[in-house]
């Protein structure tokens, strides 16, 4: 089988690619709106890179995990909402829980855990609501170390003119609801460590506080932007601006329909997500480019052809390269899929689609709107014309 | 095409074979590694923490904290200096966080009331009209304190996690407030977050000059009112010369006191009077300064203490000129200069023969007692060792599998020899980023990894460009030489086109991204990047020489 040269297509193949063109885009023009439509009704399902939050990763101690226990005792922890999922294998589970408020209830929730590491004979309430504050009550008195280190047990870091001095058996440490807030995450993780910590075994744990989040998303949503906008001026530098256009509005088509397929698999949409997102931008217009610029050079070798007809030849000219390099990445992503574990799922799954609905984008959707767009063969002939003229001057 | 020039031939053998030689370390064994030589032991390529395993932290400082402390202390000092300048004053007030707002009684101080301030700093900035008075930081000196702030913050991070002894520590400083840092291999980050905290215990200390001129470096005996701590110069000296004693000593829990340290490891001591003439925290602040020109012009290190220090530290130095008074941080003593006069007024200097790196140096010490800021920990991750190790496991098997199967696929479509050529192209390439990396000090991700898993799939895209091409040149009927040659000539437009619509993608990825998303970013582009010359001249070698040697009337494609 490996001894010669298979064609994928045999012979040039002459389909009428773009009279389905009305139906392409209007296909295309639903799946879109209806992404967009379930990104504001149903919503992403944004990761802790994004909304902020806590990820942990268990494997049970002994046996397979029950995830149904799991979410008993987490759910019953008060911590807000909770997500199971397994993770990998049947012996791990991923557990999220949203970003912590610096609210009351999580001094309590300090309490409890200080209560049991340190002992019952501790407590810990919250200062004016006004404020962030919280104060601690041990048993004995302690000098400045001795708080540091009974702070750090709820995962609270402090700096000296925050501890008390001298020894006290009480200390009112001073914070702002900020503050409080990026703490009170820690304070879940201990929470969730001490509740399921005797059949499970934390592998990994990450947290996102509240400000970072928001972060992360702004520099996203730029980062697509810029991408977009920095491959479609790239492609109207190369070609003509119907072009750069074209491209724009496949390279749009691609996107939204990825995060669309995000929100229907409510697959996680995490900094891994952006990447895969950006990269099937960067991938989606190759075809394209590839496809404009057989479309280009069949303009000047072609003269009395129509504008449709001239893209249909160059669609099933490029169509054998088109499908084949949109093979190998297919078949590369394949693998990452089937093996590339639990953590990088999401990004391989969008990135499969992306393979695919590039291609489709790069035959219908930026071809098609070449024909919309009213790009005059004419005029780009002459102005070829006029661009050798000068060349060979 | 077909006419090489020799020199590129030599070259982009050279160019392999270099590539070759530096992405091997990757793929050798442990055991064949450890023996050969280091230099090449180096040049492995980083596993992000990820892979590896460890701590990240993203941390913050609260520099408007520090800002409005340092407003309190301006308030202070212009309330004081008012006073001493005899200026009726309604109120001094901090404004939003921004300014020292002066009332004055009387407007017609004004003048007076400006000056005492401008005696105070000169560089402050002073705005308001009649009575009113606002004294602010120019912007340039807080944009000066906000660095020193960070640096001096991460200064002291680094000498609090180096305590723990781990290994390759990373932290760097990230925007404006904002501390990087990454520990691999750690797996109780309680532990760590506790010593971040933990401050450096800075005291002065009379030298008890009365033992000294024994001139034993370990006296039998002591009086009780004395003991022993060992000076930095002696524990670097000791570190040198036995680095297990330095980490025992580290490691050891309880931690020794200083004057166990003395007896049990012998290190350079000195004998110092327990009773603590200051404490650290009644210093405000010390900087890296020079002498006057008429004195010399030395480096120095000036100081200030707040009001108890000064007065504790007036009295202590105006009984003791000529001795020696030892500045003691945690269980060492950085320097013991010489009390040339009574030090009062808060503020003194410390001289000697030093260079300007060692006053920055200890001037920093001095300051490291506290952190200067808030810092809050807005992001962690942490990655257990076997988890990693599941991570590079599945990452290694998805690269073997997708390389595996894009090769199959291409010997399918094109065939052996060029299915071959197009796949060498290929791990060539794979081999050009592993180089590219060890040389980038680069560090390979999970995330890495999938974008070399890409870059595989890619990597072909260019081969497949110039073999569609040439598939039609020769059904238009065109000979198998010049359908090579044309091809691969009309070919490399559109393959030059595909890589850098690409590499848009991977930059502004690079640029945006945060963590692990940097890893696919960078194994991403630079995979692009290599790719332009595998699929530009490495392609066309290969090509050539096979059309020389085989010199083929059909194509096999």
């Amino acid at each position: 089988m490996l001894w010669r040269a298979h064609h994928l297509i045999n012979k040039r193949t002459s389909f009428d690619f773009l009279a389905k063109r009305r139906l392409a885009l209007v296909a295309s023009t639903i799946i879109n709106i209806l992404s967009l439509v379930g990104v504001f009704t149903l919503g992403l399902n944004f990761g802790i890179d994004f909304e902020g939050g806590i990820a942990i990763q268990v494997r049970a101690k002994q046996g397979d995990i029950h995830l149904e226990n799991l979410r008993t005792t987490t759910h019953g922890l008060g911590i807000g909402e909770v997500s199971l999922q397994e993770f990998g294998d049947n012996k791990s589970a991923l557990i999220r829980v949203q970003r912590q408020e610096g609210n009351a209830q999580c001094v309590a929730h300090a309490d409890q855990v200080m209560k049991k590491r340190a002992g019952n004979g501790w407590s810990v309430v919250p200062g004016a609501a006004d404020t962030g504050d919280v104060t601690f009550t041990s048993p004995s008195a302690l000098d400045s170390g001795g708080w540091r280190d009974a702070v750090s047990t709820v995962g609270l870091t402090l700096q000296d003119r925050q501890l008390p001095r001298g020894n006290v058996n009480s200390a009112k440490i001073e914070m702002s609801h900020e503050q409080r807030a990026e703490w009170c995450q820690q304070v879940a993780i201990k929470l969730v460590e001490d509740a399921i910590g005797g059949q499970y075994e934390l592998r990994g744990t990450e947290s996102v506080g509240p400000k970072i989040g928001e972060e992360l998303m702004h520099s996203g949503v730029i980062a697509v932007l810029a991408t977009l906008g920095a491959i479609c001026i790239y492609v109207w530098v190369r070609f003509e601006w119907q072009f750069g256009v074209a491209a724009l509005i496949a390279l749009l088509h691609d996107v939204i329909s990825t995060v669309g397929l995000f929100v229907v698999l409510h697959l996680d949409f995490s900094l891994t997500a952006l990447a895969a997102v950006l990269t099937i931008a960067g991938y989606s217009i190759n075809d394209t480019v590839v496809i404009f610029d057989r479309v280009r050079e069949n303009m000047r070798r072609y003269r009395k052809m129509s504008l449709i007809e001239l893209l249909n030849f160059s669609i099933n000219e490029t169509l054998a390269r088109t499908l084949m390099t949109s093979g190998t990445v297919f078949v590369a992503v394949l693998a990452l899929v089937l093996f590339g574990g639990p953590v990088l799922y999401s990004f391989s799954v969008a990135m499969l689609w992306g393979v695919i609905v590039g291609t489709y984008s790069s035959i219908w959707i930026a071809s098609a709107c070449l024909v919309y767009m009213k790009l005059r063969p004419e005029q780009f002939r002459a102005k070829a014309a006029e661009d050798e003229k000068e060349a060979k001057a | 095409m077909l006419n090489l020039p020799r020199w590129q031939t030599i070259t982009i053998v050279t160019v392999t074979v270099l590539a070759a030689l530096l992405a091997l370390p990757n793929l050798l064994p442990d055991r064949v590694m450890n023996v050969l030589p280091g230099w090449y032991q180096q040049s492995r390529i980083n596993l992000g923490l990820d892979l590896r395993g460890g701590a990240h932290f993203l941390l913050e400082a609260d520099l408007r904290g520090v800002m409005n402390e340092r407003l309190v202390n301006l308030s202070d000092s212009v309330r004081a200096e008012m006073r001493k300048q005899q200026v009726a004053f309604k109120s001094v007030d901090i404004d939003g966080g921004k300014a020292v707002v002066l009332v004055l009684r009387d407007e017609a101080q004004r003048a007076k009331a400006l000056e005492g301030i401008r005696a105070l700093d000169p560089t402050l900035t002073v705005a308001g009209t009649g009575d009113t008075i606002r004294v602010a930081y120019a912007e340039v000196d807080l944009t000066r304190k906000r660095k020193e702030v960070i640096d001096q913050s991460i200064e002291i991070l680094r000498r609090r996690v180096d305590e723990t002894g781990t290994i390759e520590p990373t932290i760097v400083r990230q925007g404006d407030d904002r501390i990087l840092l990454q520990i691999p291999g750690i797996k109780d980050t309680t532990e760590l977050k506790r010593k971040i905290n933990q401050t450096a215990k800075l005291t002065f200390h009379l030298v008890d000059e009365n033992v000294a001129a024994t001139g034993q470096n370990l006296p039998t005996s002591l009086p009780p009112t004395t003991f022993l701590v060992p000076t930095r110069e002696g524990m670097a000296a000791l570190r040198a010369a036995n680095p297990k004693a330095y980490d025992d000593i580290q490691a050891a829990n309880p931690r020794l006191s200083p004057e166990q340290i003395c007896r049990r490891y012998q290190p350079q001591c000195l004998p110092v009077l327990k009773r603590v003439v200051v404490g650290g925290e009644d210093l405000d602040d010390a900087k890296s300064t020079f002498e006057n020109q008429s004195n010399g012009g030395r480096p120095i290190i000036s100081f200030t203490f707040n009001a108890a220090g000064g007065r504790a530290f007036c009295a202590a130095t105006r009984a003791n000129i000529g001795k020696r008074l030892a500045i003691q941080l945690d269980s060492e003593i950085i320097s013991a200069p010489v009390v040339q006069s009574a030090i009062c007024g808060g503020s003194g200097i410390i001289t000697g023969q030093f260079t300007t790196q060692q006053t920055q140096e200890q001037a920093l010490l001095l300051r490291s007692g506290a952190l200067p800021a808030t810092l809050t920990i807005i992001e962690e991750r942490t990655v257990g060792a076997d988890l990693g190790a599941d991570a590079i496991h599945s990452g290694t098997v998805a690269a073997l599998v997708g390389t595996f199967f894009v090769i199959v696929f291409m010997l399918i479509s094109y065939g052996p020899v060029f299915g071959g050529f197009a796949s060498l192209a290929m791990l060539v390439n794979m081999l050009l980023v592993f180089a590219g990396m060890s040389v980038l000090g680069a560090s390979l991700t999970l995330p890495g990894i999938a974008g070399l898993v890409l870059t595989v799939g890619m990597s072909v895209d260019s081969n497949v460009l110039i073999y569609e091409r040439v598939r039609e040149e020769r059904a238009n009927g065109r000979s198998a030489f010049s359908a090579l040659a044309m091809g691969y000539e009309k070919a490399l437009t559109a393959v030059i086109d595909s890589n850098l619509t690409a590499l848009i993608a991977g930059v502004l990825l690079f640029g945006f991204g945060a963590g692990p998303i940097r890893g696919f970013a960078t194994s991403l582009s630079l995979g692009l990047l290599t790719h332009l010359f595998t699929a530009t001249i490495f392609t066309r070698m290969v090509l050539a020489l096979w059309v020389r040697w085989r010199r083929p009337t059909e194509l096999p494609l």
